[in-house]
């Protein structure tokens, strides 16, 4: 573990991902894609609907198999990675377990893991705190509101303390006061340990403000078509929002996009599919 | 305390039901026609007469009278001990026929190809009737040699409510298992966890909500067997045969037989009961939307 700040967090060479394959109902999903991730980055994937965002995202986590090209995370393949549990995965739906506490939730990779009942407590108190919902590990999911929820959901993914985060348009359904409130936790959570993440989402100023690169996708077949870098420092706060270098960046991932936005429309008139 | 409510509410809205059926009897008994009716040159609706339709209340005193003239045993012990003896069978039935049914849905789940090679076997199954079933388990059974083990008559009434009870809880299962939401099983696969591991973690927790409607259905499923079984293979000591017995004096003594029906009825009621009880203990901790 000792050389793993010097091997790549990720890297995606040359990867396509094609479904269906031969058949009628052939998509390309991805085309050619090439992204390297330092550890400790943040780096954001957005895009039009059906630009295979998500998909590059379980590509990576090994959810899915590519058609071409190669995949490493942390300098292992992926399936290597998902098998030493190197990633931890956070949806939209939070995904919690309807009949695990809060904490029963947290320690569900752990137990996976075999850890036993007291290492397993412990890292429990640790994420609660770390998600500040100490009080809450006795409640059930349904008990909490979405925010919190989301919050749990982000503990879990950090409960075995991998050094890679893999996040689907995880704050997709939360109203926007409770998603800026979050995007602040997350950023807090990522400096205290120093976990990479990669980020799906639709939102501009979401990317912007968690990000130190923003990839901005072309719709189908998804290709990257730009990466800008966010210069705005790693210390970030809500006077970041309102900062020059937010609307400028924010300015030029719209025009990144923008750029696809005319062939985007035309080709979801087609297709009118979904990204995944 | 909410529970408390809860269970006080259907007890209130079980008694309302049973006083309508009892109202909607005893209305029919009055005005209907003594001698059965003839609807549109059919003739459907029953006799009203005391021998076809007796009081409610000619029911209920007869419990309390001897099962057979003379004796001093009141038929309502008779008709209590004989429904315990067909509950005994039917929780016999009813845990083979949960053990055999989910195990088969576990199976079915993991394998493609024994979900749809079995499939069909299983709903053909219960096509067959179970009146010509029996005398075949019987026989079987007699001739069954597993050591010392000798097979008593009684676990054939078991088995064939076993046969009604595996297919409800089986299919039910099934669905239950396979219906894990998609993001569920891509996080258990995201932790590199084995299929039994998430069987456990995931499969089994999320099949509960599907699992309970299939119990009852299994529960009901085994009664029925039982006391099926009970009249054609002549087995004695439980409701079914009593119901039998009780029937060929239906001219002479028309409440008795209801007396032995409704102990088959209670017998069923208390079967669904219990997978109530244990409905209420599993869902304790899940949403109220999902638990009705």
């Amino acid at each position: 573990m000792s050389d793993l700040a010097n091997l790549n967090a990720v890297e995606v060479t040359g990867v396509s991902k094609i479904f269906n394959e031969g058949k009628a109902n052939q998509v390309d999903a991805l085309l050619d894609v090439n992204l390297t991730i330092a550890p400790g980055e943040f780096v954001s994937l957005i895009g039009p609907s059906g630009c295979g965002k998500s998909t590059l995202l379980r590509l990576i986590a090994n959810l899915l198999e590519p058609t071409q090209g190669e995949i490493s995370v942390n300098g292992k393949t992926a399936a290597q990675a998902r098998l030493d549990q190197d990633y931890g995965m956070a949806f939209q739906q939070a995904g919690l377990f309807d009949w695990r506490t809060v904490g029963k939730n947290i320690e569900l990779p752990l137990e996976l893991k075999g850890w036993n009942k007291k290492k397993r407590a412990a890292r429990v108190a640790e994420m609660l705190d770390l998600v500040k919902l100490q009080d809450f590990g006795r409640m059930y999911p349904w008990q909490l509101s979405g925010g919190m929820q989301q919050r749990v959901a982000i503990a879990r993914a950090l409960a075995a303390h991998p050094p890679l985060l893999l996040m689907d348009e995880p704050f997709g359904a939360l109203d926007e006061m409770t998603r800026e409130y979050m995007q602040g936790e997350l950023l807090r959570i990522c400096a205290e340990t120093s976990t990479t993440v990669v980020f799906v989402t639709h939102s501009i100023p979401e990317a912007v403000y968690l990000s130190n690169r923003v990839v901005v996708m072309s719709p189908r077949p998804g290709r990257i078509l730009q990466v800008i870098s966010v210069n705005l420092g790693s210390k970030r706060s809500e006077l970041t929002r309102a900062a020059d270098g937010f609307f400028r960046s924010i300015t030029s991932v719209r025009e990144a996009l923008r750029g696809t936005h005319a062939q985007h429309v035309a080709s979801t008139a087609i297709r009118g599919a979904e990204d995944r | 305390m909410k529970l408390m409510r809860r269970l006080a509410y259907r007890t209130f809205m079980f008694a309302v039901t049973l006083g309508l059926i009892v109202a909607l009897w005893e209305l029919y008994k009055a005005t209907g026609p003594q001698d059965g009716g003839l609807l549109f040159g059919v003739r459907v609706l029953p006799r009203a007469n005391d021998t076809a339709m007796p009081h409610v209340s000619t029911m209920l005193s007869r419990y309390g009278r001897p099962e057979v003239r003379g004796s001093d045993k009141k038929i309502w012990v008779v008709v209590l001990s004989g429904a315990w003896f067909s509950l005994r069978l039917s929780l016999v039935g009813f845990f083979l026929g949960t053990t055999i049914g989910i195990g088969l849905a576990i199976l079915m789940a993991r394998f493609t190809t024994v979900r749809r090679g079995l499939l069909p076997y299983l709903v053909m199954s219960q096509t067959v009737p179970l009146i010509a079933l029996a005398p075949l388990v019987v026989s079987w059974g007699g001739k069954l040699e597993i050591g010392s083990f000798v097979w008593p008559r009684w676990l054939s009434a078991s088995i064939l409510g076993t046969f009604l009870a595996f297919f409800p809880v089986a299919v039910g299962t099934l669905r239950g298992l396979t219906s894990s939401p998609a993001a569920a099983v891509e996080l258990m696969s995201s932790y590199a966890a084995s299929w039994r591991q998430t069987l456990f973690k995931l499969r089994f927790p999320a099949a509960v909500p599907f699992l309970v409607p299939a119990l009852k259905l299994g529960a009901s499923g085994a009664v029925v067997g039982v006391v099926v079984a009970e009249i054609s293979t002549g087995l004695k000591g439980g409701i079914g045969r009593l119901i039998i017995e009780y029937a060929r004096e239906a001219t002479g003594d028309p409440a008795k037989v209801f007396t032995a029906v409704f102990g088959a009825a209670a017998l069923g009621l208390t079967m669904s009961g219990l997978v109530a009880l244990f409905d209420l203990y599993l869902m304790r901790n899940r949403p109220k939307e999902t638990s009705t």
